[in-house]
C-alpha cells in the first residue's frame, strides 16, 4: 500500500507537470487527490497496532534499499502532511486566479514536495531518508522561487537551498558514520551507541536538523522564504518541511540518548531559537514574517523538548507538534486570505477587519489563542504538558529548559496579541476585495480542529500517547484537559498575564523592523562560496593548453610523492627491475625516447606531428614484441586516425609553434621532467610487490567457456569487464558531444567577430554570401 | 585548399575504401577469437569516412546519429538480460551450423561490439567535424568556384 500511494503521487505529479498548463486551476484540485488518498489510508489505519512496512530493493549488493515503516508516530506525521496538504491544495484553488498561467507548474511542484515529504516521514532506511530529505530541499527551492521574475524570490530561494541542502550533506555524513558504527542501515535497527564516530555522527545529524528546522544561527532562510505564495508558506514553512528536522531529532533521539553532545547541542539550538525567534516576531510588521519568526521559535521549543528526552517532554513535544500544525497552518492561511482581499500584510496598515471579516476574525482568534496556550484549546494542553515536563526535571537543567519554555511562552503570548490586535483591532478599516469560498474553508476547519481536539482529548490521546511511547520507549503518562490548581496552572496564568501586558506594550511601542543581519551573513557566506568557486575555476580552467598540461603534470608529480617516500624509506627499491626481455625492446625504447626528445625540440608543427607519429609507432612495436597484438593493432589505427586529424588541423594553424619565453620554457621542462619521473616511480612501486598472482589461467578458461571466444583481451572488454567498456564508450560519446559543442560555439564567435569588425575587408573571405559574390564579380568586370 | 581535390587522394580513397571497409568488418567479427574488435573496427570505419569527406566524395556529418545508435545498442545489451531476470551483461552464446560458412559461434558480445563501433565512428566523425572538416570540404568547393570566376573575369578583362 505504501508503494502504491507513493506511485500514485508520482504519476499524478508527472501528469500535472506535462498537462497542468492546459488545466489551469483545476490542476490544483487534481493534485489534492493523492494526499486525500494518503489521508484516508492513514485514518483507516488508526488504532491498528501492526505497523505498515514496505521494502524496495535498490542496490542489493551494497545493501542500499528504500525501506518504509509506518508506526504510530509516523501515522501522526502522515495525517499532518497529507491532511493539511489537501486543505492547502483547496486553499490554493481560491488563492490563485484563472489568469495565472503558472498554476499548473505550481500544482506539480507542490505535489512533488508532498511526495518527498511523505517519503521522508515514512523512510526507515538511511538512504531513502537522505534522498527524500534532499528532495524536499529541492522542491522547496523551486516553490520559494516560484515567482521567477522577482529577484528577491530568487535570492531567497538560493539561500534556502544552500542552507538546507548543505545541511543535507551534513545529514549524509552523519548517517553514514552512525550506520557504519551501528552496522545497520535501518533507523529502527540503530540502537543506543557511544563512541567518537557516533558522537561526530550525532552532532552532524543535529546540525542537519537545525538547518532544516531553521534554528538559530541557520534560521535566516525561513523568513526569506516568505516571498513564496502563501499556500507554500502555510504548507512547507510551517506545517511540514520545517518539521523534518524535528522529526529527525525525535526519531534519532533514542539512539543518541547516551551522547552528551547530542542533548547539549539540541538544547543550545532549541532554547536560543525559542527566545530569538519570538523576539524577532515581536519586531516585524509584516504579518507573514511575524508568523515565520514565530515558527522559528516554536520549532526551537519542539527541538528543546525532544532533546530533553524524558517521557513527559516527549509527550508534550508530540502534542505541540500536532497543535502547532493546526494553529500555525490556520494562521498562515488567514494571513494569505487577508493579503488577497486587503492587498497588504502590514499590521500597521491593516485594521478593523473584525467587523468586515467576522468569520476570519473568529478563526484567527481560535488559532491565535491556541498558539498563546489559552483554554479551551489544544495549544493549552501542549503548553501545560511542557511546563509539567520542565517541573519534573531537576537542577540546572530545569532552570535552563524552564527559562526557554516559559520565557518563550510569554513572548509567544505577546507576539500573538500584537498580531491579532494589529490585524483585527481598531484602526482605519481596510477596503476588501471579493471573497472566494475555497480561500476560507480550510483555515476555518484547521482552527476549529484546535477546539475539537481540546474537548475530544480522549480519542486524541489514544493517537498521541502511543506515538510518544514509541519514541520514549516507556509509558509517558496522560494528557489533561484541566490540570487542577497545580503549580503548572499558576505558571500558565502568569505566562498569559505577563505576555498580554508585553503584547499591549509592544503594540504601543511601534518597534522598528530590524535589519536582517543573519540573512546578510548567510548571503555573504553563499556569495563567498560562489566567488571562490569561480576564482578556483578560473585558475584551473585557464583556457590555455600549456597551462592545462602543466596543471595535470604537476598533479601527477604530487600524486607520486607517497611512492617516493616508500622507495626512500627502503621498503621499495629498483632491484626487481630487469633491463629487457629481448634486446629489440631496448632498441624500440631508444626510438621512443629519441622521437620524444625530437618532438620537444623541433620548431615546426609538421615536424612535431611526424615525431609524435614516430613515438606512437615505436610504442606499437614494443607491444608487438610483448605479444600484445590487440594493443599494437589499436595503437596503429589510432596513429592513422591522428594523421587524418593533423591534416585537417594544419589548415588552421601556423607553420611553427609560437615563441616561448625562457622562464616559461624552464618551468615547462621542469614540470615535464617531474611528470615523467612520477610515472616511472609509480610504475616501479606498483610492480615491486604484487599482492596476488594475476588470474590469467582463470581468465583464459572463462573467456572460452563463458564468453565463447578465444581472444581473451576482447572477451575481457565485451564480457568480463563489459561494464567498464560501457562506461568508457559513453565517456567517448560525451567527449564527442563536447567537441561538437565547443567547435560550434567557437565558430559562432568567429562569425560574430568577423561581422563586427571591418565589413568591407572581409570580402575575400566571405565568398559564401551570394550578394558579396556578385559584388566581387561586378567589380571585376568593370 | 585545392590539394584536397588532388586526383591521387580521390582515386586512392575510392580504390582503397571498399577494402578498408572489408578489413573493418573482418576486425569486427573476428575480434572474439583473434586480434580486432569493435574499437579497432570503429577506427578503420572512421578513418575511411574521414578520408572520403576530405576527398570530397561525400558530405560531412556530425556523428550525432551514430553516437545515439551506439549508445542505445550498447546500453540495451547491458540492460536486456535484466528483463528476463538475469544479471547485467549476461552473455548469450549462440552457435549454429550455417550453409557454406560451417559452424558459427557468436553471442550478444558481438552486438555489444556493434554499439562500441558505432560510438567510436561517431566520435571520430565528431572530432573531425570539430577540427573543421565541413569547412574544409565546403570552402574547397567554393574556393574553386570563385577562383574559376576570378580567372573568367581576368580573362574577360583584356
Amino acid at each position: 500500500m505504501i508503494a502504491t500511494l507513493l506511485l500514485l503521487h508520482v504519476v499524478v505529479c508527472a501528469t500535472l507537470a506535462i498537462a497542468g498548463r492546459r488545466w489551469g486551476r483545476l490542476s490544483l484540485l487534481i493534485a489534492a487527490v493523492p494526499p486525500a488518498a494518503a489521508t484516508i489510508w492513514a485514518v483507516s489505519r488508526l488504532g491498528s497496532d501492526e505497523p505498515a512496512h514496505a521494502h524496495l530493493a535498490w542496490v542489493d549488493t551494497l545493501d542500499v534499499a528504500m525501506t518504509f515503516h509506518v508506526d504510530d508516530f509516523v501515522e501522526i506525521m502522515t495525517l499532518i502532511v497529507s491532511g493539511i496538504g489537501v486543505g492547502v491544495f483547496v486553499y490554493a484553488y481560491g488563492y490563485f486566479n484563472d489568469k495565472d498561467t503558472s498554476v499548473g507548474r505550481f500544482a506539480a511542484t507542490l505535489l512533488a514536495f508532498s511526495t518527498a515529504m511523505l517519503g521522508l516521514v515514512w523512510s526507515d532506511s538511511v538512504w531513502s531518508l537522505f534522498v527524500f530529505w534532499e528532495l524536499t530541499s529541492v522542491t522547496s527551492f523551486l516553490l520559494v522561487g516560484h515567482k521567477n521574475t522577482n529577484p528577491e524570490a530568487l535570492l531567497s530561494a538560493r539561500r534556502a537551498l544552500m542552507v538546507t541542502g548543505g545541511g543535507g550533506l551534513a545529514l549524509l555524513a552523519g548517517l553514514l558514520l552512525v550506520s557504519q558504527s551501528a552496522g545497520a542501515t535501518l533507523l529502527s535497527e540503530i540502537g543506543p551507541a557511544e563512541g567518537t564516530s557516533v558522537t561526530v555522527g550525532a552532532v552532524l545529524v543535529m546540525v542537519a536538523a537545525a538547518t532544516k528546522s531553521a534554528q538559530v544561527p541557520f534560521h535566516a532562510w525561513l523568513p526569506g522564504a516568505m516571498v513564496a505564495p502563501t499556500p507554500v508558506s502555510a504548507y512547507l514553512h510551517s506545517a511540514t518541511m520545517v518539521k523534518a528536522g524535528v522529526v529527525l531529532v525525535a526519531v534519532m533521539g533514542p539512539a543518541f540518548s547516551a551522547i552528551g553532545a547530542w542533548k547539549a547541542l539540541g538544547l543550545i539550538f532549541g532554547i536560543t531559537s525559542v527566545i530569538w525567534g519570538a523576539v524577532g516576531a515581536l519586531r516585524q510588521r509584516d504579518a507573514k514574517l511575524i508568523l515565520a519568526w514565530g515558527t522559528v521559535s516554536q520549532l526551537g521549543l519542539l527541538i528543546t523538548l525532544f532533546s530533553v528526552g524524558n517521557p513527559k517532554a516527549t509527550l508534550a513535544a508530540v502534542t505541540l507538534l500536532v497543535s502547532h500544525a493546526l494553529f500555525k497552518g490556520a494562521l498562515f492561511l488567514i494571513v494569505g486570505e487577508v493579503d488577497v482581499r486587503a492587498g497588504t500584510r502590514d499590521i500597521e496598515q491593516l485594521g478593523g477587519l473584525a467587523r468586515t471579516m467576522p468569520g476570519t476574525f473568529a478563526a484567527a482568534m481560535l488559532a491565535g489563542l491556541s498558539m498563546a496556550g489559552v483554554p479551551p484549546l489544544l495549544g493549552f494542553v501542549a503548553k501545560e504538558t511542557a511546563i509539567e515536563a520542565v517541573l519534573a526535571l531537576n537542577g540546572a537543567e530545569m532552570w535552563l529548559v524552564g527559562a526557554g519554555v516559559i520565557g518563550g511562552s510569554v513572548l509567544t503570548v505577546a507576539y500573538t496579541m500584537r498580531l491579532l490586535i494589529g490585524m483585527f483591532g481598531s484602526g482605519p478599516t481596510t477596503p476588501l476585495a471579493a471573497q472566494h469560498g475555497a480561500l476560507s474553508a480550510p483555515s476555518r476547519i484547521l482552527a476549529l480542529a484546535g477546539v475539537v481536539g481540546y474537548f475530544a482529548l480522549g480519542p486524541l490521546e489514544e493517537l498521541i500517547a502511543p506515538a510518544a511511547e514509541r519514541l520514549a520507549a516507556e509509558s509517558v503518562g496522560n494528557l489533561y484537559r484541566w490540570p487542577g490548581l497545580t503549580l503548572g496552572l499558576w505558571i500558565s496564568v502568569a505566562v498569559v498575564v505577563l505576555g498580554s501586558i508585553a503584547g499591549l506594550v509592544a503594540c504601543r511601542l511601534r518597534l522598528s523592523v530590524p535589519a536582517g543581519w543573519a540573512a546578510g551573513v548567510t548571503d555573504t557566506a553563499v556569495d563567498f562560496t560562489l566567488v571562490s568557486g569561480r576564482w578556483l575555476c578560473a585558475r584551473l580552467q585557464h583556457g590555455s593548453l600549456p597551462v592545462y598540461l602543466v596543471t595535470m603534470a604537476t598533479t601527477l608529480a604530487l600524486a607520486a610523492i607517497p611512492f617516493v617516500i616508500h622507495i626512500g624509506s627502503g621498503s621499495d627499491s629498483f632491484d626487481h627491475l630487469i633491463w629487457w626481455h629481448s634486446p629489440l625492446q631496448a632498441v624500440m625504447a631508444l626510438a621512443v625516447v629519441a622521437s620524444s626528445l625530437a618532438l620537444a625540440a623541433v620548431a615546426t608543427r609538421l615536424g612535431a606531428g611526424i615525431a609524435l607519429g614516430a613515438a606512437g609507432l615505436s610504442v606499437a612495436a614494443l607491444f608487438v614484441i610483448h605479444g600484445a597484438a590487440d594493443l599494437a593493432l589499436t595503437q596503429l589505427l589510432v596513429e592513422a586516425a591522428i594523421v587524418v586529424g593533423f591534416v585537417l588541423a594544419f589548415g588552421h594553424l601556423s607553420r611553427s609553434f609560437p615563441p616561448v619565453g625562457l622562464r616559461w620554457r624552464a618551468v615547462r621542462m621542469a614540470v615535464a621532467g617531474l611528470g615523467g619521473a612520477a610515472v616511472v616511480i609509480g610504475l616501479v612501486a606498483a610492480s615491486h610487490e604484487p599482492v596476488a598472482v594475476p588470474p590469467l589461467d582463470e581468465m583464459v578458461t572463462q573467456a572460452a567457456e563463458i564468453g565463447g571466444g578465444n581472444n581473451v583481451v576482447n572477451v575481457i572488454l565485451t564480457d568480463i569487464r563489459a561494464l567498464d567498456t560501457l562506461g568508457e564508450v559513453f565517456v567517448l560519446a560525451i567527449v564527442a558531444l563536447g567537441v561538437l559543442a565547443l567547435a560550434r560555439t567557437s565558430r559562432q564567435d568567429e562569425k560574430n567577430q568577423a561581422e563586427d569588425t571591418a565589413q568591407p575587408t572581409a570580402l575575400q573571405s566571405t565568398t559564401g554570401s551570394p550578394a558579396l559574390e556578385t559584388a566581387v564579380t561586378e567589380s571585376g568586370s568593370q | 585548399m585545392t590539394e584536397s581535390l588532388s586526383p591521387i587522394i580521390r582515386l586512392g580513397t575510392q580504390a582503397a575504401g571498399p577494402f578498408a571497409i572489408i578489413v573493418g568488418f573482418y576486425l569486427l567479427f573476428a575480434g572474439h577469437n583473434s586480434p580486432g574488435g569493435g574499437f579497432a573496427a570503429g577506427l578503420v570505419f572512421g578513418a575511411v569516412l574521414a578520408l572520403r569527406t576530405i576527398a570530397g566524395l561525400q558530405p560531412a556529418g556530425n556523428g550525432l546519429t551514430l553516437l545515439a545508435v551506439g549508445a542505445v545498442i550498447s546500453a540495451s545489451v547491458a540492460l536486456m538480460p535484466l528483463a528476463w531476470g538475469d544479471v547485467l551483461f549476461d552473455q548469450q552464446v549462440i552457435s549454429t551450423e550455417l550453409p557454406l560458412l560451417g559452424k558459427i559461434k557468436t553471442g550478444s558480445a558481438l552486438l555489444f561490439d556493434f554499439g562500441v563501433t558505432a560510438i567510436v565512428v561517431g566520435t571520430v566523425v565528431a572530432v573531425l567535424e570539430g577540427l573543421g572538416v565541413a569547412e574544409f570540404a565546403v570552402t574547397s568547393n567554393s574556393n574553386t568556384d570563385s577562383s574559376k570566376g576570378d580567372t573568367d573575369c581576368s580573362e574577360a578583362q583584356p
